[in-house]
């Protein structure tokens, strides 16, 4: 971390756990919050006991369809008497979570942190598609009828007319994560699909066909993060926080470019900017985009300016980001692959950076030596952008 | 421990049929009904399209027309005190064929919806933000959205019948190519 | 400056709308599920911490570990109570309603459901009435209510 930040600690996360991710589950949401808590605690060989304060995460109240979620989970999440805070930037939310629990830390607030995220997208009915009507406008957006899925097309058809990008390029994504998820314990829509499945898939709304889009999920993700002291006690190799960054755009979302993600950019360039890191491109050698849609994960490479505008498809046809490329991108499988529980996934790409840069990852481990890892996510209405840079 | 990477996760998954017939379960429905005000500026925006006409709203200190408009420059934190309006002809920004309804239920005619990037005379915009619209097209064919072709286009309201307007944003129709 | 006065449009437009999600479902969870299944047999479930009991069967128990169920015979007592006169949406009842706090002597913690008796005072002992056993679903309301004893 460079200097030009004044913080009382470095942080570092030290466990991590999960449940997996489904499309409905027994669990309730506060269980499923505890699983993945407990697990947790338990690989950075904590207890609850040691644990100062708790970060929450989870997107809208109404897919869990229970009103005060982050209080409702709290005790699942281990914050029942605990400085206990729930984070919420829609989509983004997920990464916003150990960027909350960074500042707890960073701040000398607390020694060691127990970030939970936690969705369950079952309960809505008939589709939790009814859920998102409430992120329109109620006045302007709302009585045109839309479907969520629109807002998603119009930025793909968009970004593919800025960059010549045509839907075979940007199908090579949902094939790469959902290939790379096979070795993935969490992963609910994990196959060998080729280029060919995803065009012939049902088309929901041109250019989107159904495999250019996540799965629906129940899940939850944990992390711990410690300050440098506690760090060095618990483990020999602590991954390192270096930078963080979160910026929001407004609700207009088409009152600007939808080709280009400004909001992403900026969230990067402050998270490299403390991370010391001035051509990411070079400099990051794993990174986690976020990838509910496919499209989105190459707009996000660019985001993150890990590519130049417009020419992540060409990288990612020359098999740049495959998991043996230059730069593998979502090596988890993403969101594509391993499944999108909203807020539980950015933790899980939080989480896949933790293991790939302790070397744990097993079947999934990229081939090249890592040191420093981006993951990112976006959130609500192509507004928010929230960056964590995470190293070894 | 192996960093949990390849351990047998928590969880229990349920098969739809399951889940219903799980003993325990609690099925409830929700009634909440709303009552959304529209404000001070979008109401004057509304009151607009009644008169078939497009309203915006510019901020006295950097220039910028918000389509839809807004009480206040959201960069400059002033009120936006001048309203302005709009020729209504714009370009589109991008365009999509929706075969699915809000429920993603199948539809029988595909629906086309757009971006519209409207003509903001005098607005010297930086080419990121723009005065715009969300709505639907209509004379166009879904071929024209796949190929392209419609990304660009020229395009001007088709107003309701007067008669028919209610201050809403359907007193537009659509958006219509204009004829060249 | 006072925008806001010059901005006034003829009226302030609304505009209706309603949530959008015909239900919910809730699954009981893995420890929900006993408790479930125990209410169709007749039986309340408390969860066991180390010596203490806790009636509803919290999810975890404090040490953040979920304990061992086991059932609570009681004797129930009315710990707080209050009448309604009135349903949700404002119309007046016929027969006011008493809501109460009931717990058992041996837990801790507390159900609260309806109390059907002509007279309610804290400390009043009572007892479940359960729904015919054809009836129940492992749902709370599997307990029509509970009367004096």
């Amino acid at each position: 971390m460079r200097p030009n930040i004044h913080v009382k600690s470095k942080v570092a996360v030290v466990g991590a756990g999960l449940t997996l991710f489904r499309r409905r589950m027994l669990e309730t949401p506060r269980e499923l919050a505890w699983e993945a808590a407990s697990m947790a605690l338990e690989s950075a060989g904590l207890t609850l006991k040691d644990i100062d304060c708790v970060v929450i995460g989870t997107a809208p109240d109404a897919f869990d369809g229970v009103h005060l979620n982050g209080e409702y989970l709290a005790d699942g999440a281990g914050g029942i008497n605990r400085p206990t805070v729930r984070v919420y930037v829609g989509g983004g939310t997920g990464v916003f979570v150990p960027i909350a629990a960074w500042w707890h830390v960073a701040s000398g607030l607390c020694r060691t942190v127990l970030a939970v995220a936690e969705e369950k997208m079952s309960p809505g009915h008939p589709h939790p598609q009814g859920v998102f009507a409430y992120i329109w406008d109620p006045v302007l957006e709302r009585p045109l009828g839309p479907n969520l899925i629109w807002i998603f097309a119009l930025e793909m058809r968009r970004y593919m007319h800025k960059c010549g990008a045509r839907k075979e390029d940007i199908a090579l994504v949902s094939v790469k994560n959902k290939a790379n998820a096979l070795g993935h314990p969490a992963a609910q829509a994990a196959a060998r699909i080729t280029v060919e499945d995803v065009l012939n898939s049902e088309v929901l709304v041109w250019p989107v066909n159904r495999l250019d889009i996540s799965p629906v999920s129940d899940g939850a993700a944990a992390l711990v993060l410690a300050s440098e002291n506690e760090a060095r006690r618990i483990t020999d190799s602590p991954v390192w926080v270096e930078g963080v960054g979160f910026t929001l755009d407004n609700t207009h979302w088409y009152n600007r470019e939808l080709g280009y993600p400004r909001y992403v950019q900026y969230a990067a360039r402050m998270a490299y900017k403390m991370a010391g890191i001035e051509r990411p491109w070079r400099e990051i050698d794993v990174a986690e985009p976020y990838d509910p849609f496919d499209y989105k994960e190459l707009h996000h490479i660019e985001g993150l300016m890990l590519a130049r505008p417009c020419e992540a498809p060409k990288l990612l046809k020359e098999g740049h980001f495959n998991r043996d490329g230059d730069l593998p991108t979502s090596p988890s499988g993403g969101l594509l692959g391993v499944g999108n529980p909203i807020a539980a996934a950015g933790v899980m790409k939080v989480a896949e950076l933790f293991w790939q840069l302790r070397y744990e990852a097993g079947a999934r481990q990229v081939k090249k030596p890592v040191h420093r890892g981006v993951a990112q996510a976006w959130g609500d209405l192509m507004q928010a952008g929230t960056v964590i840079v995470l190293g070894n | 421990m192996s960093g949990g990477a390849e351990r047998r996760l928590p969880g229990h998954y349920l098969k739809a049929r399951e889940m219903y017939s799980l003993p325990g379960l609690v099925e409830y429905r929700p009634v909440a009904r709303y009552l959304f005000s529209a404000g001070q500026a979008q109401s004057r925006f509304l009151d607009g399209l009644k008169e078939g006409r497009i309203l915006g709203k510019r901020c006295p200190r950097c220039g910028r027309v918000y389509v839809p408009p807004r009480s206040y420059c959201e960069y400059c934190m002033a009120p936006t005190s001048d309203w302005v309006e709009l020729p209504g002809t714009g370009e589109v920004h991008t365009a999509v064929v929706s075969y699915i309804s809000t429920f993603r239920e199948r539809m029988e005619k595909p629906e086309i919806v757009a971006v519209i990037k409207l003509d903001a005379p005098g607005y010297t915009e930086g080419g990121y933000e723009f005065a715009g619209l969300f709505h639907k097209l209509c004379n166009i064919e879904p071929e024209d959205v796949m190929s392209g072709r419609a990304i660009g286009m020229r395009v001007k309201p088709r107003w309701r019948p007067p008669e028919e307007r209610k201050g809403d944003v359907n007193d537009i129709e659509c958006f219509e190519p204009i004829e060249s | 400056m006072s925008w806001w006065k010059e901005n006034v449009a003829s009226r302030i437009r609304h505009y209706p709308g309603k949530m959008e999600v015909e239900k919910y479902v809730y699954t009981p969870g893995v420890h929900g599920l006993e408790q479930a299944k125990a209410l169709k047999e007749g039986k309340i479930l408390g969860a066991k911490c180390g010596d203490t009991i806790y009636v509803p069967p919290l999810t975890l128990c404090p040490d953040h570990k979920p304990g061992e169920l086991v059932e609570v015979r009681g004797p129930w007592r009315v710990v707080t109570y209050t009448i309604i006169a009135e349903t949700m949406d404002g119309r007046r009842l016929e027969k006011p309603e008493v809501i109460a706090v009931v717990k058992p002597d041996d837990a801790e913690g507390g159900l609260i459901h309806r109390v059907e008796a002509d007279q309610v005072y804290i400390g009043m002992e009572v007892e479940p009435v359960f729904k015919p056993e054809a009836e129940r679903k492992g749902t709370i309301d599997d307990i029509l209510y509970f009367k004096p004893k």
